[in-house]
This record gives structure tokens, C-alpha cells and sequence, in this order.
């Protein structure tokens, strides 16, 4: 009967953890697809291309009546100004003009860079969305592509995408993966505090402790890789915007920095964080709110 | 300072209109096929002659790409200019419009070559967006209406969204500058 007991006990306590495990697997499901709508979107679309493309049996018609899409270059317009396609395209630009010009999303989500008179550039369509997009030397010439199936995403032409493991080397895949980090950690870290102080637990402080050092650790990697995006879009971002993004940004790293220091010496005191700690990290985390949602403008529009 | 800021106000407003005044007398009805193109061509070598000294003196990313681009894009309009002007067998002449051009571009280089660093690269693209709208408003005032040729005058229609671009860009820059 003992040992009946015994195991009872121990199957309710491998439950509360089964359960607990289970309330965390769904509590981030929706927040990993959330934090990356267009790395789910777009791994879903370049699945539904390959499943697509041995079905299309490429006869002679379809091959002559889907002519491929081609924007012209030419007189400081973009022809036609507005252009309809779909994922799995490739669109090519051609400058018949004898001036160089560019063809950049206004998101910067791609940029051509100057194409010179009589070359042209080809862009891979992967999402739908509507992909505005403009010439960096001649402002003046402006265009959209209208790619079909879209909900009016924009930022949905990227090149070059496959199912495959696709390690990132851009500071445009960089600073979104980073910046989640930034993102969740601070919060956490806040959460962990608030819960040792209501339920007098130790172990939530020093779980708390740990995130504020990780984000201080990580906060100005993110903004490295923020900086070395911007250096590589700066025009074709929304000045004022990004000005103010860039600036709290950094600013944030070093208040991260600061806010570790100060819970580090609350930690060595063996003591807990007070009213005034809480109160300047709850300021700080709307900040961050503030600075996160700037970074969403220039991502995915308004 | 509201006196000095009058002064300064009433100073920059009375440029501004000279330089129109500039281009508009020279305009006048009289203006001819060659003077039209004497305009163009010490218009082009005006802008490119202050991008380079832009190129030598600025540091700013932003303002090298520009000035780099006003070389460019204006060699390639004046050669297209060359190009139709002996087609067309029309050498360019001068004209007070192109003197008046002139002067007021050794005057402006003098003062960018006084300067160095963020002072300069503010007065460049100032100068800049000054200088492409002027060119504009005389192109569409001045040139376009008073060209002879039908060629010539389709050209000159041609190059106006480049300068609009150039004036656009201009802008850009200097906003981003500004603050």
C-alpha cells in the first residue's frame, strides 16, 4: 500500500510538470509565429512553389501566353508604374535610359543597386503583398508590384528562399532575430521579480538576476546589428523614424547595461529589488514597447 | 534678434528673387536655339564643376553618392546636348543667362571653398536644391517655351524629370541633414 502511495504521489508530480511543460509549449506557438510572421509566410509560400511547379506540365501555349514580367526603365518612369505578378516570378528590370538607376522597396526589403543604362536586374517574387518601390538617385520615380494572393503585406519579395536551412547572414535576418531576445528578456526578467516578491521566492530573483545580465549581454549585439542594417538601407528608410529608433535603441543598450549592474549589487546585498527599481524598469519596458513598435513601422508598414 | 532675423529674412528673399530675375531676363522673347543650349551647357558644367569640389571636401556617405551622381548623370545629359547640337548643326552661344550663371557660380564657389565638414555639406545641398529649382523654373519659363526646334525642345521637355529627380534627392539629403 506504501509504495502504491509512493508512486500516486509521484505520478501527480510528473503530471503538474507534464502540465506545466504543456501550458509553455502552447503559450509559444503563437508567440515564436507571432515574433516571425514572414519567416512562417514565406517558408509556407516557397513549400506551396516546389509543390506547385511539377504540376505546371509547361506546355508550348502556356510558356507563349505567360510572357515574363518586365518593368522598363525609361524616362525617369518605371513602365507600367504598376505591375501585377505572382510568388514564384521573376521580374526583370531593364533601364533604357542613359542615366543609372535603382529599383529599392521602399521597406528595403531588396535593392538593386545602380543599374546602368541598357542592363537589366531580376528580382524573385516568393510572398504576396503590394511591394512599393522607388529610385534612391531620382526620388522622383516611383512604382509598385502587386503580387497576386496577398493580403496587402508588404516587405514581400525576398530572393533566393528554400525550405532548406538557411543560416542568416544579413543584418536585415540579424537584428529581427536578435531583437526578440531584447524583447523578451526584460519583460521576463520584470515578471520574475514581480512573482519573487509576491510569492517570496528566491529562486524567481535570481532567475530575474540572470535575464537582466543576458540583456545587457545581448541588447548591444542587437543594436550592432541594427546599425549595420541601417548603414546598408540608410536612404531608403523613413528618416525621421529610423533617427529616432537608432538613437532610443542605443540609448536602451546602455540603460540595459546599467539597470543589470544595479539589480547585480540588489542580488549581492541579499536583498530584493524595491519600489524604485520597479518603477524605473516598468518605464524603461515601455520604452522598449515604444522603440519596438518604430521598428515594426519600417518592417511592415503601418 | 527679431530685427536680425528681418534682415536675414528680407536678405535670403531678395536672392532668391535675383536669381529668378537672373534667368527670366535673359529669357526675355529673344532668347535663341544657341543661346538655349549655352544655358544647358553652362548649367551642366556649373553643377558638375561644384560636385567635384564636393567630392574632394565632403566626407558624408550620402553627399559623395550625390555628388558622384550630379558628375554622372550631368556628363551624360551634356553629352546627349553635344550629340543633338551637331545634329542639328546649332553651336552654343552665350547669353546673359549663361554669364549671369556664371557668376554666380564662382561666387558660390568661393564661399563652399571657405568651408569644411558638416558646415559645407549643409551649404552644398542647400545650394543644390536652390540651384536645380532654378534651373527647373528656367527650363520651364524660359528654355522650353522660347526652343525653335522641335528636337531641341523635346529634349530639354526630357531632362526635366532628371532635374526634378536631382531636385527631389536634394531634398532628401537635405532634410536628413538638417536635424
Amino acid at each position: 500500500m506504501g509504495s502504491r502511495a509512493h508512486v500516486l504521489r509521484w505520478g501527480k508530480k510528473l503530471w503538474r510538470v507534464r502540465q506545466g511543460l504543456l501550458v509553455m509549449l502552447l503559450l509559444c506557438g503563437p508567440l515564436a509565429s507571432a515574433a516571425r510572421p514572414h519567416a512562417a509566410v514565406s517558408a509556407v509560400n516557397a513549400v506551396a512553389m516546389d509543390l506547385q511547379s511539377p504540376a505546371q506540365t509547361p506546355s508550348a501555349e502556356s510558356a507563349q501566353s505567360q510572357a515574363a514580367p518586365q518593368v522598363i526603365l525609361k524616362n525617369f518612369q518605371y513602365q507600367p508604374a504598376q505591375l501585377n505578378v505572382k510568388p514564384g516570378d521573376t521580374v526583370t528590370f531593364r533601364n533604357e535610359d542613359i542615366y543609372d538607376h535603382t529599383v529599392t522597396a521602399d521597406d528595403g526589403s531588396f535593392n538593386s543597386g545602380l543599374i546602368p543604362g541598357g542592363k537589366t536586374w531580376t528580382l524573385k517574387i516568393t510572398q504576396p503583398g503590394t511591394i512599393a518601390y522607388h529610385c534612391i538617385p531620382h526620388p522622383n520615380m516611383k512604382a509598385r508590384l502587386i503580387v497576386a494572393g496577398g493580403n496587402g503585406q508588404p516587405g514581400a519579395a525576398k530572393r533566393g528562399l528554400s525550405p532548406a536551412f538557411n543560416p542568416p547572414h544579413s543584418p536585415q535576418e540579424f537584428h529581427p532575430i536578435l531583437v526578440n531576445f531584447t524583447a523578451a528578456l526584460l519583460p521576463l526578467a520584470f515578471l520574475s521579480d514581480l512573482l519573487g516578491l509576491w510569492w517570496k521566492r528566491a529562486s524567481l530573483h535570481n532567475a530575474a538576476v540572470w535575464m537582466m545580465l543576458y540583456e545587457a549581454i545581448i541588447t548591444p549585439l542587437t543594436g550592432a546589428a541594427g546599425w549595420w542594417w541601417r548603414s546598408q538601407v540608410g536612404p531608403a528608410l523613413p528618416h525621421a523614424v529610423i533617427t529616432v529608433h537608432a538613437m532610443l535603441g542605443s540609448s536602451l543598450a546602455v540603460i540595459f547595461i546599467l539597470l543589470a549592474i544595479w539589480r547585480w549589487r540588489i542580488q549581492k546585498k541579499n536583498a530584493v529589488p524595491g519600489a524604485s527599481y520597479v518603477v524605473v524598469v516598468a518605464i524603461v519596458m515601455l520604452a522598449l514597447v515604444y522603440q519596438g513598435s518604430l521598428g515594426g513601422l519600417m518592417v511592415f508598414g503601418k | 534678434m527679431n530685427v536680425k532675423k528681418l534682415i536675414a529674412a528680407v536678405a535670403v528673399g531678395a536672392t532668391s528673387l535675383l536669381g529668378t530675375a537672373a534667368f527670366a531676363q535673359g529669357g526675355g522673347a529673344t532668347i535663341t536655339d544657341p543661346q538655349i543650349v549655352g544655358v544647358v551647357t553652362a548649367a551642366d558644367q556649373i553643377d558638375i564643376a561644384t560636385a567635384k569640389l564636393a567630392l574632394k571636401k565632403t566626407k558624408n556617405d550620402q553627399v559623395k553618392q550625390f555628388a558622384q551622381q550630379m558628375i554622372d548623370d550631368h556628363t551624360k545629359l551634356q553629352n546627349s546636348v553635344n550629340d543633338l547640337g551637331k545634329k542639328l548643326g546649332v553651336k552654343p552661344a552665350p547669353s546673359d543667362t549663361s554669364k549671369s550663371l556664371h557668376t554666380a557660380a564662382a561666387a558660390e564657389n568661393k564661399k563652399l571653398a571657405k568651408l569644411s565638414g558638416k558646415a559645407f555639406d549643409k551649404e552644398y545641398i542647400d545650394h543644390e536644391v536652390d540651384y536645380h529649382q532654378q534651373v527647373i523654373d528656367a527650363a520651364s519659363k524660359v528654355l522650353i517655351p522660347n526652343a525653335k526646334n522641335a528636337e531641341l525642345k523635346s529634349a530639354l521637355e526630357g531632362a526635366a524629370p532628371l532635374l526634378q529627380g536631382h531636385l527631389d534627392h536634394a531634398k532628401q539629403i537635405q532634410s536628413s541633414l538638417g536635424s
